[in-house]
């Protein structure tokens, strides 16, 4: 009898292991995690070694900084003529679609380019924004090579607390080799992303204040309910200034006159898009409800902002514009607009947004501006550039980074492809698609412009304009909303399982009265409940604690 | 006496040697197999340690700071630890059940057929357990979308009852899960028991035939009793994942719904939903650790328990 369970067992295994490709996700994922970090032991160990091989070279340069720059990269030429190849820099970033097509034409050109100007190859590596986070996050705790990374989907904080991220300020990385990242980001900005005093990532120049609540509608419809957009009063990015009242004014005119479509694509955004309550420390289990002038830690979700939300959503449900299958729905809104089914939708603006989101939405988009502008103690911070704590040469990452800042030709490979197959020069020098090429055949077209580390340096595209650099930064200092906490970041690990809690039971409670399906007192109320019993109270102390002491040490009041 | 005995000793020795030289083509064979095994299930032991510390890959596993037991806390500290313990193990002994007597029936019912359609109906049965569970998923939205599924303008709408907002009403849910889980795994599950059915001696079936054994008779007289200790190992190691719950049942086919979730949040959902933007490889692999501990003790007792009672089943 026993001979025979074991060999029904031994059967067992052999159709388990056959058929049970993707059974047990948590054991093998488990598994593999501790694989990989075992060989980051390894791997740590000799970044160790060389990071001091470097250290020694540096100090041995001549002091002048331009100098420092132009030996390491002599050295490298130097060293690729004895090994017959140059030393290689990863560059690793997201975009939508996976890697593009034309991708290795595109590093072939640039290392033509960087062999010459920084003694190295870069080779860019794209990732499909769904995979980039796991990816990222098992190769940088594999020891694989990456040397400069985007944090964004990955989370600064996570990259921080995780340590796969160097000190950019090490051996004076950043000063000797960094002249064009200081030229091009303003201290302030950089400050805002050092936590505990230490600088880990460099802020992509791009638009760090939003103008909250944009209400964007498709003109089409506007067109068919005989809604003259032009005749309203301007805000000063050039979107029409209106109410919450018009708004709802042209939502009923819609509704009545498309029955069959849906009039909103609901996301949960009002806080993050439409309000500025600053989610301080990164998430919104305590925020800041008057940022510019206080940084005492509140209860986000018995505030008025979120209670006025809800109550909006509530209202725009009971009238019959929300999707009765909203909650299971997580397409994005702007592919909901997309697919023709909804008309409006909700999320910030800033310059240029107009062609943005007419892009995403495939239809011309009327931008309504119902908020103020706003710039949140995150937003610098939110996904710097990183260099890997791994990297074999930090000096040369340092470089490209910096080289990704202030020079044009790297920045337009980047940022367009390559003249003549993916983009053409314009005679006024703003470009468009090359012949023959659109969004969807061009084999370069990451359209992550946002996430560049400067894409203003790089070409213009045709119909944003030429001076869209310089207004980007008029818009960002003119913001009349900027957080106090600018640049505090907070490590929660110490409030770890709080957080845990707090996620489930926002998770459980939130979306059913955010999409307008309970009435808010009730759904605030119990949702309030299960965030006190989660441990709240807790969190926000901690948080506020956390603040304080940020508060006192960079002297804000 | 020496001679004879040294003589004994060595045929001995020589067909051990003998036995092990016949058997090396099994043991080639087995080799993948057990490399297989090491490799993704011993090797990584020692990264166990993982659990008890502050990860940073700057210091790596092993050098990383030990903080005891501070990364279970999250796993009880709040009152969410109830309800996630409690869905995985009543959901995990209630498919313990209705697995095993649903494929047992359906396996008897495959073994008495002796037409051609056999193997198609074997393979339909099959079917579902190929099917990714997001698939899955979305058959299932398929049939019960608020706006447009199938239920609600088809079947209640032809009996004149109000739209159910399914993925809002708790009560269902127990329900549809184990229905899912059911449909989707009777068919693997009954390819073991199909198989134990058809090695059993017909001549067992002839002789009850010949005495006047009804079908029925010899079922639940003959099949069953014999299926036992396939029935016991197989509900041994299912004990052994009692803490382990399907993640895509219960995350992908309830549609991640937070209205759901104190019927749907289990252990795995809840580590998946509170470190999936943190990350936290150590809190991670500290409830894999409790898991498998807690599972590893219950197979353990489990068995002592069947060795007490029938010591022929016991597993080990």
């Amino acid at each position: 009898m026993k001979k025979k369970i074991v060999s029904v067992l031994l059967c067992m295994v052999t159709v388990t292991s056959m058929l049970g490709g993707c059974g047990s996700a948590g054991t093998q994922s488990g598994a593999a995690a501790s694989d990989t970090a075992k060989e980051a032991v390894a791997g740590a160990s000799k970044s160790a070694d060389s990071a001091s091989a470097v250290s020694a070279d540096a100090s041995s340069g001549s002091s002048a900084l331009s100098a420092d720059a132009q030996q390491a990269i002599a050295d490298r030429k130097a060293k690729a003529q004895k090994d017959g190849k140059y030393e290689k820099i990863v560059v690793s970033f997201f975009d939508w679609t996976g890697k593009p097509a034309g991708l290795d034409r595109i590093n072939a050109d640039i290392c033509k380019y960087t062999e010459d100007a920084l003694g190295l190859d870069v080779e860019l590596q794209i990732i499909d924004s769904a995979a980039y986070g796991d990816d990222m996050k098992l190769m940088l705790s594999s020891g694989e090579q990456v040397d400069l990374f985007s944090t964004c989907a990955l989370g600064y904080n996570v990259c921080i607390n995780n340590g796969y991220v160097m000190d950019l300020e090490e051996d004076d990385l950043l000063s000797k080799y960094g002249t064009g990242i200081s030229a091009a980001v303003r201290k302030d900005y950089l400050d805002a992303c050092r936590v505990g005093g230490t600088l880990y990532g460099i802020p992509p120049i791009k638009d760090y204040a939003i103008q909250t609540a944009a209400v964007c509608i498709g003109q089409e419809y506007l067109d068919g309910i005989g809604y003259d957009y032009s005749s309203l009063q301007a805000d000063n990015l050039g979107y029409a200034k209106v109410t919450w009242d018009d708004i709802n004014g042209i939502f009923k005119q819609l509704h009545t006159k498309y029955p069959d479509k849906f009039v909103m694509a609901i996301q949960d955004n009002g806080l993050s898009q439409g309000s500025s309550v600053d989610p301080v420390g990164g998430d919104y289990y305590g925020g800041l409800l008057d940022p510019q002038n206080s940084l005492k830690v509140e209860d986000v979700y018995t505030s008025d902002t979120f209670k006025e939300w809800c109550q909006r959503a509530y209202d725009w449900n009971q009238a019959g514009y929300i999707s009765q299958d909203a909650l299971t729905d997580d397409t994005g809104a702007s592919a909901k607009v997309k697919s023709g089914s909804y008309m409006a939708m909700m999320a910030c603006s800033k310059p240029g947004y107009k062609t943005q989101i007419s892009g995403e939405c495939g239809r011309d988009m009327a931008v309504f501006d119902v908020g103020n502008s706003f710039m949140s103690s995150s937003s610098v911070s939110a996904f710097p550039w990183c260099i890997n704590q791994n990297t074999e040469d930090p000096v040369a990452a340092m470089q490209v980074l910096n080289a990704l800042y202030s020079d044009p030709v790297l920045s337009n490979y980047l940022c367009w492809g390559e003249e003549g197959k993916e983009y053409k020069v314009n005679s006024d020098t703003s470009i468009t698609y090359a012949d023959g090429v659109d969004a969807n055949n061009s084999q370069y077209y990451p359209n992550v412009l946002w996430m560049m580390p400067n894409p203003y340096v790089a070409h213009v595209w045709q119909g944003d304009p030429l001076d869209i650099g310089q207004q980007m930064a008029t818009f960002n200092d003119s913001c009349e909303c900027k957080s106090k906490a600018l640049g505090f970041t907070w490590d929660n690990s110490d409030v770890s399982s709080e957080y845990t809690a707090l996620k489930n039971a926002y998770d459980q409670y939130a979306p059913q009265v955010v999409f307008g399906f309970t009435a808010p007192e009730e759904g605030i109320k119990q949702l309030d409940d299960a965030l006190k019993a989660a441990g709240l109270d807790d969190y926000m102390a901690a948080k506020q604690e956390a603040l304080d002491k940020w508060a006192k040490e960079s002297g804000v009041q | 006496m020496m001679s004879e005995h040294n003589k004994s000793a060595g045929t001995l020795h020589r067909t051990g040697k003998k036995k092990a030289v016949r058997y090396i083509p099994l043991y080639l064979m087995a080799f993948p197999g057990m490399l297989y095994l090491f490799v993704n299930n011993y090797m990584p032991l020692p990264g166990l340690i993982l659990a008890f510390k502050k990860y940073s890959a700057r210091k790596g596993i092993f050098g990383s700071k030990f903080v005891g037991f501070k990364n279970f806390k999250y796993l009880f500290a709040t009152q969410d630890a109830f309800i996630i313990t409690r869905n995985t193990i009543c959901y995990n002994i209630v498919f313990i059940i209705v697995n095993t007597v649903c494929a047992i029936f359906v396996a008897i019912l495959l073994a008495e057929m002796t037409s051609k359609v056999k193997k198609l109906y074997q393979s339909l049965i099959l079917l579902p357990y190929m099917i990714s569970m997001v698939i899955v998923s979305y058959l299932v939205f398929g049939f019960l979308s608020t706006e447009n599924g199938f239920f609600n303008n088809t079947i209640l709408k032809a009996f004149g009852a109000a739209p159910v907002s399914w993925y809002m009403e708790k009560k269902y849910w127990p329900f549809i899960l184990v229905f899912v889980n059911t449909w989707k795994s009777i068919g693997y599950n009954c390819v073991i028991y199909l198989a134990t059915i058809l090695s059993f001696d017909r001549s067992i079936y002839e002789s009850a035939a010949i005495d006047g054994a009804s079908k029925w008779q010899q079922i639940r007289k003959i099949t069953v009793p014999l299926l036992k200790p396939t029935i016991i190992m197989l509900t041994l190691l299912a004990v052994g994942r009692i803490f382990y719950s399907d993640f895509g049942l219960f995350y992908q086919v309830p549609q991640n719904q937070g209205a759901l979730f104190s019927v749907t949040n289990t252990i795995d959902t809840y580590v998946y939903r509170g470190l999936l933007e943190s990350g936290d490889m150590a809190m991670s692999s500290a409830a894999g650790l409790y898991q498998s501990i807690v599972g590893f003790i219950l197979v353990l007792g489990a068995n002592l328990l069947v060795r007490k009672i029938e010591p022929d089943s016991a597993l080990f």
